[in-house]
């Protein structure tokens, strides 16, 4: 679903905001007459679990229940300069470690190197561990060409 | 000790969906789960409710209804349909504050000299708006924008973000913008003549010519020519009760105003249902 058809569909009633039980699903703010209300997502404040209550709360359907193999909210990009364990500097696994759909949209490179795959739902729960900040969501609205998801920020 | 009056409960339903919807966001944030949602659409354990203006315009763009929401719109539809537009009066927090403005201006300022009885013109605007606005998003624009006119959603709304998420929104000030064009209008003018989400309970209500409404009992009426009519006063939305069930029935809420200010007249006005409205029709033919 993309993002026209998502918007024609949201109610703005918040149920997904409110049900979220990590905080991550905000209302946008503001008094844009076309955003206001709706919900998305900020991983770097809070990011998504892929608990799928916001889907099953939804009552337009806007957000539906779908696999979360499926899901496509964004897309992880990961800087290999910035990333500590690409760099050379330190040790470390943090998103790997966190990724709720490792092996799949996580693997490690000889064992060692994070890579993302196609995937990556776009949860932006290692955008929101990785202490470099070397991983940047890019959501779906703003890649072209991407297929589509089911659940959108 | 004195039975409570009918404003007694109305005052006490509108506190209540006031109250509710400011401990909604909080106690959501303290995860409890029984109800989550705004006026937009809520659900109560299993029961959705949604505001069927905002599910007509779902629908009709996206041409699917899913099921929750067609049970979330029918409900409040249903209720219009036996009882009349009493959202309006009796939950709506918005209605609420718009009354407290008219009452505050008629006890500071003097009364204006005669209060004129408007025929039902704010349903033409209403009609336009809501059809402007439904056009408006099916050909232009890709969210329902209708919902941002719904002025107890965005109250609602303002302590979703506040709670929710810690955001102060400006919406508060819309809301205190128009209550005070509407103190300085001495009538109100939103509820009457703007607000979109009222037309589709309106139209539900129509197709029941037997539900509740305001019902004139001539040989009771104690008012004379030439006196102030209590009735007329009392209606904040400046009609006349005792024609409802003829002309004006469309804006009436059943707020019970006038049939308050009735009881101590002789009470000619109580509520009914339509029927016994038409039987007067045809004493007044004879």
């Amino acid at each position: 679903m993309n993002e026209d058809d998502f918007l024609s569909r949201c109610l703005q009633c918040g149920q997904c905001a409110q049900v979220c039980i990590f905080d991550c699903i905000e209302m946008q703010t503001g008094f844009n007459p076309f955003l206001a209300g709706t919900p998305q997502i900020n991983p770097k404040v809070a990011a998504c679990h892929l608990c799928m209550r916001c889907s099953a709360i939804c009552p337009s359907d806007a957000l539906h229940d779908i696999p979360i193999e499926d899901v496509r909210m964004g897309f992880a990009e990961l800087d290999r300069k910035k990333c500590y364990q690409w760099s050379g500097f330190l040790l470390c696994r943090s998103c790997y470690e966190r990724c709720p759909i490792k092996w799949t949209a996580m693997v490690l490179e000889k064992g060692e190197y994070p890579v993302i795959t196609k995937a990556c739902a776009g949860c932006g729960l290692c955008e929101h561990v990785c202490p470099a900040d070397a991983i940047k969501i890019t959501p779906t609205r703003f890649v072209n060409g991407t297929p589509d998801g089911g659940l959108q920020s | 000790m004195r039975k409570p009056s009918i404003k007694t409960y109305r005052r006490l339903c509108q506190l209540f969906i006031i109250i509710l919807f400011i401990a909604v966001p909080i106690l959501n944030k303290e995860r409890y789960s029984l109800l989550y949602g705004n006026l937009l659409a809520f659900h109560f354990w299993v029961i959705p409710f949604a505001d069927p203006l905002a599910v007509l315009q779902l629908t009709l763009k996206n041409l699917h209804i899913t099921f929750e929401n067609f049970i979330g719109a029918f409900l409040p539809l249903l209720l219009a349909f036996f009882v009349g537009t009493v959202f309006c009066s009796w939950l709506c927090p918005f209605g609420f504050f718009s009354e407290m403005a008219l009452h505050l201006r008629r006890k500071l300022l003097p009364r204006s000299t005669q209060i004129k009885a408007q025929g039902s013109d704010g349903v033409v605007t209403k009609i336009i708006i809501f059809t402007v606005g439904i056009a408006f998003f099916l050909f232009f624009s890709t969210t329902p924008v209708l919902n941002q006119m719904s002025l107890p959603a965005w109250y609602t709304r303002f302590f979703q973000y506040l709670f929710g998420q810690g955001y102060v929104s400006l919406s508060i000030f819309a809301l205190l913008a128009v209550l005070i064009v509407e103190f300085k209008a001495d009538k109100r003018i939103w509820c009457r003549y703007i607000c979109p989400q009222s037309v589709l309970i309106i139209f539900a209500k129509r197709l029941n010519r037997k539900r509740l409404m305001v019902h004139f009992e001539p040989k009771k009426c104690i008012c004379k020519n030439g006196i102030r009519e209590h009735c007329t006063s009392a209606c904040t939305l400046s009609l006349h009760p005792k024609t409802v069930g003829r002309v004006k029935e469309l804006e009436c809420t059943n707020c019970g105003d006038c049939i308050m200010a009735c009881q101590k007249m002789g009470c000619a006005l109580q509520f009914s249902s339509q029927r016994s409205v038409t039987t007067i029709n045809k004493q007044d033919k004879k």
